[in-house]
């Protein structure tokens, strides 16, 4: 039987088809025409203007996250600098627990971008991994720049004498407290922990809800003051909460402190704070539904936002810091140099170094109110007449004697994670404060 | 011509059968080949043998309950969600005035993300400004506040509630199976003097065995895959309450950055899911004839 010509030509254009998209999809092979041939191999024609080394950088500080404003506002002013010499590829991650998993994920097949975030973990696995590399030699190199990080910030990151990271903001968290609700219950900002106790009983006799908690995600706000508990627990508990990746939590200072926490959880906080996310303990507080908030000066911002607190609310936020004259000082494990490539290396170096050098730092404190690692960064006075709360936050952190981290800078991503499970199960009594330390422990572990 | 046709086969066939062997052979193989060591981030595999197995079966409270909670969502799923799915879809058939309205507005929980739907419970069940707590309120218990997904006598019941009920791809896929059912049938039927009971019990549903064997085994394992609304809701608590093996196997790979361990459980969730697909060919003998 003979096939009939069209369906022939019809099988042949099919083919060539098919051809055609797959060639269009691979990489381009094709020899290059004389003209361009001799203009790259001719050592007598105008050399081309060198193009820009090309960086891969992941951020998750992007759509209504609060530092958005400050991360476009650094890459845009980077670019203007240097961008003839770096180009950096930004890939837009849309939060926090998004990023450290696809880095993580990246980090199991050897391939992570070339300048990367070591939060949560992920310094670990690339310093492990020897996916990293050092910052000496560039800091040694470049005194300025050492300087503008500060032999503290840079201390906090190094490890066997490698600087594996820069920080590039310092945290000073105490907490937030609404000041008409404090004046109804006839309180001040408590000096001791006893004091603290008997503020949440004088707030809720007031008919407030004195604390704006949450065990969801990583538990932020409950954490701030957990972490305040301990630290503050003599010296053993300050040594507990300055020490990186702990592996035994089970200690007084930690039993006693969940103790509490069981306290304010059943007490002393909203009906939703178990089970509920940073928005809603936040919400809780900005809308005048909570008297108090553990959180950092990132958040003053949202005080005057109509968007997320009502008018005039910023006047009525006081600062202060956790009892013992106390207060969370740490600094942010900052950025990492993932690239594996001379050219690229030094390209994240210069990217790394505008966004934790003065300037970098001045556009973090002014777009994101973040704290500089540097006393030379100062916030400008349109700043301080805008958030009068920043400059008594930095009043209040000046004042402070005991300083301790936060838990999710010092204890192992997976015992980060395990607080959502744990609280609730503690709240609910089906663990005592010991037997969670216990678990605390086992968890802590597990981690590889 | 039969040659030249094979050749046409194997050409047109050769393109899927390379994305297989790029995306899910090779995934496979080193998914199997690596459950036998101990594989970190950032670290070459070290072969350990057996242990992530041995661990796995004795000394692991969280992955027996993961495991117990992933069977009784399978077992639901594909029981009790497809029963609905059915009764739904013969109601359906029926085409009372109301049964395009009923069919479309049925699928809206199908096509909306999963994140999405995990987000709209948090919400309508959240105990302070939740519509279902509020509701409660309304009916005279002013005080009135249950914290449905962190509480241990109703998270699991909250949970499974976010998916069983609503089955409206199974509607679907029957409600076609019954559109191919011969009108001839109902009419014997009905001259018989059968009533519409009887002739959706032993006329209807028989015909129907293969497609809800199909349903049972896509709704069965899609259990075995449902992690973003117990991500969104629960996060596996309080404590393991809520825990499957996705949500397991996403912890251990990288909240404890213990790929290997990982791996196994995934291995452990493969063969599961490959044993209850044949388990459901041969009870719904999937593929043969009706009569």
């Amino acid at each position: 039987m003979k096939k009939p010509l069209y369906k022939t030509g019809l099988t042949l254009a099919s083919a060539l088809l098919l051809a055609v998209s797959i060639s269009a999809c691979g990489p381009d092979n094709s020899p290059k025409s004389s003209e361009e041939a001799a203009n790259s191999g001719s050592g007598n024609a105008t050399p081309a203007a060198k193009a820009p080394v090309k960086i891969s950088y992941l951020t998750f500080r992007v759509g209504t996250h609060a530092s958005a404003k400050m991360e476009e506002e650094q890459i845009k002013q980077f670019n203007e600098k240097y961008g003839d010499e770096v180009e950096v590829v930004v890939e837009e991650i849309p939060s926090d627990a998004a990023y450290v998993d696809k880095i993580k994920i990246l980090a199991a097949s050897g391939d992570v971008p070339d300048v990367v975030m070591g939060k949560d973990g992920i310094n670990d696995v690339l310093i492990k991994g020897n996916l990293a590399t050092p910052f000496n030699d560039y800091l040694d190199k470049d005194p300025e720049w050492k300087a503008a990080i500060g032999d503290d910030a840079i201390a906090s990151n190094t490890r066997d004498g490698k600087v594996w990271s820069i920080s590039d903001q310092k945290q000073n968290i105490g907490y937030f407290y609404n000041k008409e609700m404090f004046e109804k219950a006839g309180i001040k900002p408590a000096e001791t922990w006893d004091e603290f106790m008997s503020n949440n009983e004088k707030l809720k006799a007031a008919g407030f809800v004195p604390l704006a908690l949450m065990t969801g995600e990583n538990a932020w706000t409950s954490n701030l003051l957990l972490a305040a508990m301990i630290g503050t627990n003599g010296e053993n508990g300050k040594a507990f909460m300055n020490t990186l990746h702990p592996t035994d939590f089970n200690t007084p200072e930690m039993i006693q402190a969940l103790n509490m926490m069981k306290d304010l959880l059943a007490k002393y906080t909203t009906k939703d704070a178990l089970g509920a996310g940073y928005a809603n303990a936040a919400n809780a507080f900005s809308q005048g539904k909570a008297a108090m908030i553990a959180n950092g000066p990132w958040m003053i911002g949202d005080f005057s936002d109509p968007a997320k607190s009502s008018e005039g609310f910023d006047k009525k936020v006081g600062v202060a810091a956790y009892p013992n004259n106390s207060l969370i000082s740490t600094y942010e494990v900052g950025y990492m140099i993932g690239a594996q490539t001379p050219e690229t290396r030094d390209a994240a170096e210069k990217f790394i170094k505008f966004k934790t050098g003065l300037e970098g730092q001045t556009i973090a404190l002014e777009y994101g109110n973040v704290m500089p690692v540097s006393s030379e960064v100062q916030p400008s006075d349109a700043l301080k007449e805008k958030y009068p709360i920043m400059v008594e936050s930095i009043t209040v952190a000046q004042k402070t004697q005991l300083h301790y981290r936060t838990l999710d800078s010092i204890v192992y991503p997976n015992v980060t994670d395990a607080w959502k499970n744990l609280y609730p199960k503690l709240a609910a009594g089906r663990a005592t404060a010991e037997e969670i330390a216990k678990e605390l422990t086992e968890i802590a572990a597990k981690n590889k | 011509m039969v040659r030249k046709n094979k050749g046409y086969i194997a050409l047109f066939l050769l393109p899927t059968v390379a994305l297989f062997i790029i995306v899910y052979a090779v995934s496979l193989v080193i998914l199997f080949g690596t459950s036998f060591t101990e594989w970190s981030a950032g670290r070459s595999p070290v072969f350990n043998g057996l242990a992530n197995y041995i661990q796995l079966f004795t000394d692991d409270s969280d992955f027996r309950k993961s495991a117990l909670n992933t069977v009784i969502w399978v077992a639901l799923q594909s029981t009790v969600h497809v029963a609905i799915g059915t009764l739904f879809a013969i109601i359906l058939s029926m085409k009372q005035f109301y049964w395009k309205f009923a069919r479309t507005v049925y699928m809206f929980p199908n096509i909306i993300s999963g994140a999405a739907v995990g987000m709209l419970f948090l919400c309508m069940l959240n105990p302070d400004f939740g519509a279902v707590n509020s509701i409660v309120r309304m009916f005279g218990n002013a005080d009135y506040s249950q914290n449905w997904f962190m509480d241990y006598s109703t998270a699991f019941l909250s949970v499974t509630m976010t998916w069983l009920p609503y089955a409206a791809v199974v509607t679907i896929l029957i409600l076609a199976e019954i559109a191919a059912i011969p009108e001839s049938l109902y009419e014997s039927a009905r001259i018989d003097g059968a009533s519409s009971f009887k002739i959706n019990l032993y006329i209807i549903l028989p015909m129907l065995r293969n497609i809800i064997g199909t349903c049972v085994i896509l709704s069965g394992t899609s259990m075995l895959q449902k992690m973003d609304i117990i991500l969104m809701t629960t996060g596996g608590g309080p404590g393991n309450e809520t825990m499957n093996l996705p949500i397991y196997i996403y912890k251990t790979a990288l909240m404890d950055n213990n790929f290997g361990y990982s791996n196994s459980v995934g291995v452990f969730l493969i063969g599961f899911g490959l044993i209850f697909v044949l388990l459901c060919r041969n009870l719904f003998r999937i593929g043969s004839s009706q009569n």
